[in-house]
C-alpha cells in the first residue's frame, strides 16, 4: 500500500511538467510520421509525393493550412493536415525547413527542358529564384515531375488558388509557347537535381 | 504485493518515455525559444522571429531596369523601379529595405504590400540614439530632426481637406529615398534641379506657371542649378500657404538669398521699409515680378515691362498715372552708371551732412574746452540760487515760447515716426513700429506731426513778416534784431575761434548770435526741403501726374538724408550749445521761462545789453523772476524734452551705425 502510494506520487510528480505544459511529441516526432510518403526527413522518393526538405517554412505553412481548410485541390493532404495544430505544423516547417534536400535524376526531354529554362527565366525567376531552388516561393528545382504536372493541372484548371500574380505569369508563358509551355517547364524544373 | 506495485511502475516508465520526447516550447532569455524542440531555421531571426529579406531579393523585382513597372492587382500600372546604383550611393543604401518597409514581411508579396513608411519615428529615434556618439558620424541628422520639426507643423503636415484621413504631402512625395546624397553628393544636385517637377506633382498651376518663367526655363530647360528652385523661396519644410503674412515675408527675405543687390534697393524704399518690420501690405518682390511667373523686364510679357508695368503698379495704387513709370523701384545712389540723378543727389546730401556736422562738431568740443578752462578759471557768470531775488531779462515773447515747443515736440514725433521706417532694419525700429500700431497708424501720426510743424512753420513766417511790417520804419534788416546773417556773423565765427585757441577773450555778442542764426535758418532748409519731399511723399498720384517718377527716388533719398542731418544736429550741437556746454550744463530754461537772468544776459549778450542800457531801453525789458511753478515746469519739460531728444539720438546712431552698407 505504501509502495502504491509512493509510485503514484512518484508518477504524478514526472506526468506534472508534462500535464501542465500541456505539450505533446517533439516536431522531429511528428515529421517522423510523413516520411511513408515523403521520404526520410521529406526527400521524397517520388514520383507523386512532393519532397518537402528544405521547404520554406512559410510557404510549407501555407500549404498545410490550405490542406486543412480544404483550400487546396489534394489527394490526402487535406484529410492528414487536419491532424495537426497549428503549433504543431509549424514545428514541422521549422523541422523541414533545415533538412537537406536530396534530389534524385529524373527522365527528362533536355530540349523541352531548355525551353523551359528559357521561360522561366523570362516569367518564373523573380518569384521562384534560382532555377526554382527552394526559397520562399517553394520549390520546383528538382521537385517531382509528376506532382508538378498535377500542381500545374491544378492551378490551370482553377483547383488550385493561384498564388498572387502568378497566374498573369504562367498564361503569358502559355501564351508564349502554347500547350508545350508547362512541360517545357516541368521538363526544366525536372532537369534538375 | 507484485499485482499491486504493477500498475504504478507501468505509469511511471509511460510518462518518464512521454516526457522525454516531448519538449515543450521554451523560451530563452531573448528572442524565439525553441518551438517543439525545433530551433528557429535560418533566414529567419532568432530575436524576432521575422523573415529576414535580403535587399537582393527585393531587387530581383525592383532593381530590374528591363520591366520598371508591374500591374496592381486592380489592373492599374505601378512603378517599382528602385535604381540598384542610387540606392546604393544613398544615404540610406546599408539600410535594410524592410527596416523602412516594414509592412513587406513576405515575398514574393503575398498581399498587395501597403506602403507605409515611418520616416519621422525612425529619424528621431536614430538621432536619439546616436546625437551624442563621439564619432560625430550622425551630426547631419541634426538637420534632419530640424526639418521634421518644421514639416510637422507646415501646410503639408496637416490632414488633407478632402480626405482628412491623410496629411496633404508626406517626406516620401517629395524625397525619393533610395536616392538621398550626403551633402554635395550627385543626388543632391539632381533631386534641386527636379524640386520643380516634385512639387508640380501636385502644385501643377504653379508649376506651368514656373515653366514659363526666367527662373523655370534655367532650371528645366537648361539644367541650371543656379537658378531658383521652389525650395528657395518657399524654404523646404516650413511650408505654409503664401497667403499667410510670415509666408509673405519669408518668400521675400527668400528672393533675396540670390538676388542681393535688389533686395537691399528694395529694403530702403518705403515697399521694402514697411515690408522688413514685418507688414505686408506694401509691395513685395512677388507683388511687381508676378511670383511665379517672374520674367525679366526686357521680356514683353513680364509683369514689370514697361508696356505693363502700370498694370502692375495699378494692383495697389488704382489709376496711377503714366508718371509711376519713371519710378525707379530699385534705383539707388551707389550707381552713377544707371541711376546719375540719384547718385548725385545722394552724394550731395552726404557732403552736406558730413559738412556741417563736421564743422559743428569740431566747434562744440572746442567750445567746450575753453568753455570750461575758462569756467574753471572763473571767468564766467554766476547762476542765480533759487529764491535769490535776481533781476531777470525778458528775451522770448509767449508766442515765441509756444512756437519753439510744439517745434520741438512735432519734431521729435517725426523723427520717431520716421526713423522707425528708415531704420527698418533694427531690432528697435520693429519694436516702435508694432507701439505705435503699426505702419497705417505710424503714417497718419508722422503726417499729422508733418501738418502740425508746416503749421507752425508758417504761423511763424507770417508773425515775423507782420513784425516786420510793423516796424518797417525802425527794423534793420541787418540790425541787431533781425536774423538775417550779415558781416558782423562772419566776424563772430573768426573771433569764437581765435578764442577756442586762447587767442583772445570770450567774443561779446549782441541779441542773436551766428549759431543761433544757424539754428534758425536750418529749419527753413529743412521746411523746404523735407517738406516738399514729403508731400510728394504724401500724394504719389498727384505728384505723378505733374512729375516724373523718378522725383521719387529723389525726394526719399532727401526726405531721409536731410531728416538725419536735422535730427543730428539738433540733438547733438542744439543741445551743446543751448544746454550742455559748461555755462548752461545742464540745461536752460530761457526758452520756456522766456526769462533770462540779468547776469547770464549781460555775459551772454554783452553788445544787447550795453546798447539797451545806452538807449535807455534796459529797464523796458527788466522783469521780475518767473513764478516757482513757472522755473519748476520748464525745468520739468526741459528734461523731458532733453531726455526725449537724447533718446532719439541713440536710437537714430544705432540704426545709421548698423545700415547695411
Ligand atoms: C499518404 C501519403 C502522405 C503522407 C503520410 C503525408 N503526405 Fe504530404 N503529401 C502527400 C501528397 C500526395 C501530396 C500532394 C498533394 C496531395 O495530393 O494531397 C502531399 C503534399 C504535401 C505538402 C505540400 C508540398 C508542396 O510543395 O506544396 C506538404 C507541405 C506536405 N505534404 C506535408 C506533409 C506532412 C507534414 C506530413 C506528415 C505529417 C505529410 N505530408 C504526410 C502525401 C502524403
Ligand atoms: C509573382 C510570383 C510568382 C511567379 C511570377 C510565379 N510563381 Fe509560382 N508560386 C509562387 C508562390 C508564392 C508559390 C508558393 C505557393 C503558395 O504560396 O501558394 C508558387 C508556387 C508554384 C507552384 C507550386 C509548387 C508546389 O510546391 O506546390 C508551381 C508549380 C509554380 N509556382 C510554378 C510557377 C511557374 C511555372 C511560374 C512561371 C510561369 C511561376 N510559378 C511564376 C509565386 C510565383
Amino acid at each position: 500500500m505504501r509502495r502504491k502510494t509512493v509510485f503514484a506520487i512518484l508518477s504524478l510528480l514526472v506526468l506534472m511538467p508534462v500535464i501542465t505544459q500541456a505539450a505533446g511529441p517533439t516536431a522531429a516526432a511528428l515529421a517522423f510520421t510523413c516520411a511513408g510518403c515523403h521520404g526520410t526527413d521529406g526527400s521524397s522518393v517520388g514520383p507523386s509525393s512532393p519532397s518537402i526538405a528544405q521547404m520554406d517554412p512559410e510557404v510549407f505553412i501555407d500549404a498545410m493550412q490550405a490542406y486543412k481548410a480544404d483550400k487546396s485541390n489534394s489527394t490526402i493532404m487535406n484529410r492528414i493536415a487536419k491532424g495537426y495544430s497549428d503549433e504543431q505544423i509549424k514545428g514541422m516547417a521549422w523541422f523541414f525547413a533545415k533538412q537537406k534536400l536530396r534530389l534524385q535524376p529524373q527522365q527528362h526531354d533536355p530540349q523541352l527542358a531548355r525551353l523551359g529554362a528559357e521561360l522561366h527565366d523570362k516569367y518564373c525567376e523573380k518569384c521562384h529564384e534560382d532555377g526554382g531552388r527552394p526559397g520562399d516561393a517553394g520549390t520546383l528545382a528538382g521537385q517531382w515531375m509528376p506532382y508538378l504536372e498535377y500542381a500545374m493541372a491544378d492551378y490551370i484548371a482553377g483547383k488550385r488558388p493561384y498564388p498572387r500574380k502568378m497566374q498573369r505569369k504562367v498564361d503569358a508563358a502559355i501564351k508564349d509557347q502554347g500547350d508545350k509551355a508547362t512541360s517545357a517547364l516541368i521538363h526544366y524544373y525536372g532537369s534538375q537535381h | 504485493m507484485k499485482n499491486i506495485s504493477a500498475r504504478p511502475l507501468v505509469w511511471f516508465i509511460f510518462s518518464a518515455f512521454f516526457l522525454l520526447c516531448s519538449t515543450p516550447t521554451q523560451s530563452t532569455e531573448s528572442g524565439v525559444g525553441l518551438l517543439l524542440g525545433e530551433a528557429i531555421p535560418p533566414g529567419f531571426d532568432p530575436e524576432t522571429g521575422k523573415r529576414i529579406i535580403p535587399n537582393q531579393r527585393c531587387m530581383k523585382c525592383h532593381g530590374d531596369e528591363n520591366e520598371k513597372t508591374d500591374t496592381r492587382d486592380d489592373g492599374s500600372i505601378v512603378d517599382i523601379y528602385v535604381e540598384p546604383h542610387k540606392l546604393k550611393d544613398s544615404v540610406h543604401g546599408k539600410q535594410d529595405c524592410t527596416n523602412c518597409h516594414v509592412t513587406v514581411t513576405r515575398v514574393p508579396h503575398r498581399e498587395a504590400p501597403e506602403v507605409v513608411v515611418g520616416c519621422v519615428e525612425c529619424h528621431r529615434q536614430t538621432w536619439l540614439d546616436h546625437k551624442d556618439d563621439p564619432d560625430g558620424k550622425h551630426e547631419r541628422l541634426g538637420v534632419v530632426i530640424e526639418q521634421i520639426d518644421s514639416f510637422m507643423t507646415s501646410v503639408h503636415a496637416r490632414p488633407n481637406t478632402r480626405d482628412q484621413s491623410s496629411t496633404n504631402a508626406t517626406c516620401y512625395d517629395c524625397h525619393d529615398a533610395h536616392n538621398i546624397g550626403s551633402l554635395g553628393s550627385h543626388q543632391r544636385a539632381e533631386h534641386r534641379l527636379e524640386n520643380p517637377e516634385v512639387c508640380g506633382a501636385c502644385h501643377r498651376k504653379q508649376l506651368s506657371e514656373y515653366r514659363e518663367s526666367d527662373h523655370g526655363k534655367a532650371v528645366l530647360e537648361k539644367g541650371d542649378s543656379e537658378s531658383a528652385v521652389c525650395s528657395d523661396c518657399h524654404t523646404t519644410h516650413d511650408i505654409d500657404s503664401p497667403e499667410g503674412g510670415s509666408v509673405m515675408l519669408t518668400i521675400t527675405e527668400n528672393c533675396g538669398s540670390c538676388h542681393e543687390d535688389a533686395q537691399k534697393s528694395y529694403r530702403s524704399s518705403y515697399h521694402g521699409q514697411v515690408n522688413k518690420l514685418g507688414y505686408t501690405h506694401s509691395a513685395k518682390c512677388f507683388d511687381c515680378h508676378g511670383g511665379h511667373k517672374v520674367r525679366s523686364v526686357d521680356d514683353p510679357t513680364s509683369t514689370i515691362h514697361l508696356d505693363n508695368r502700370l498694370e502692375t503698379c495699378n494692383k495697389c495704387h488704382e489709376d496711377a498715372p503714366e508718371g509711376f513709370l519713371g519710378f525707379h523701384a530699385h534705383g539707388h545712389g551707389n550707381d552713377f552708371e544707371k541711376y546719375p540723378g540719384i547718385w548725385i543727389v545722394t552724394k550731395f546730401m552726404q557732403l552736406l551732412i558730413i559738412g556741417v556736422l563736421g564743422f559743428f562738431w569740431v566747434h562744440v568740443i572746442l567750445w567746450f574746452y575753453r568753455e570750461y578752462q575758462d569756467r574753471k578759471a572763473g571767468k564766467s557768470f554766476a547762476h542765480p540760487h533759487p529764491g535769490e531775488d535776481t533781476v531777470y531779462v525778458r528775451r522770448f515773447t509767449a508766442t515765441w515760447r509756444w512756437i519753439h515747443l510744439l517745434f520741438a515736440v512735432s519734431t521729435m514725433i517725426l523723427v520717431l515716426s520716421g526713423t522707425t521706417l528708415l531704420f527698418s532694419h533694427t531690432a528697435w525700429a520693429g519694436i516702435v513700429m508694432t507701439m505705435l500700431g503699426g505702419p497705417e497708424v505710424e503714417a497718419i501720426l508722422h503726417r499729422t506731426a508733418a501738418t502740425i510743424w508746416i503749421g507752425v512753420f508758417l504761423v511763424h513766417f507770417i508773425i515775423a513778416m507782420s513784425n516786420i511790417v510793423r516796424n518797417r520804419d525802425t527794423f534793420r534788416w541787418f540790425g541787431p534784431s533781425s536774423m538775417v546773417p550779415n558781416m558782423q556773423d562772419l566776424q563772430d565765427v573768426g573771433a569764437m575761434f581765435s578764442w577756442f585757441f586762447g587767442r583772445r577773450e570770450r567774443p561779446n555778442f549782441d541779441r542773436f548770435t551766428y549759431w543761433q542764426k544757424f539754428d534758425y535758418w536750418a529749419p527753413f532748409w529743412g521746411a523746404a526741403v523735407i517738406g516738399f519731399s514729403g508731400i510728394m511723399l504724401f500724394a504719389p498720384k498727384l505728384t505723378a501726374a505733374f512729375l516724373p517718377g523718378w522725383v521719387f527716388n529723389i525726394a526719399t533719398i532727401v526726405h531721409a538724408e536731410e531728416a538725419l542731418l536735422a535730427t543730428m544736429f539738433l540733438f547733438t550741437v542744439h543741445f551743446f550749445n543751448s544746454h550742455f556746454r559748461p555755462d548752461r550744463f545742464p540745461m536752460s530754461t530761457i526758452m520756456f521761462t522766456g526769462a533770462v537772468p540779468l547776469e547770464e544776459f549781460k555775459f551772454e549778450h554783452r553788445l544787447e545789453y550795453e546798447r539797451l542800457k545806452a538807449s535807455g531801453e534796459l529797464e523796458k525789458c527788466l522783469i521780475k523772476p518767473p513764478s516757482e511753478a513757472m522755473e519748476k515746469g520748464s525745468r520739468a519739460l526741459s528734461v523731458v524734452l532733453i531726455l526725449a531728444g537724447l533718446g532719439l539720438l541713440t536710437l537714430v546712431f544705432i540704426g545709421y551705425l548698423t545700415m547695411p552698407s
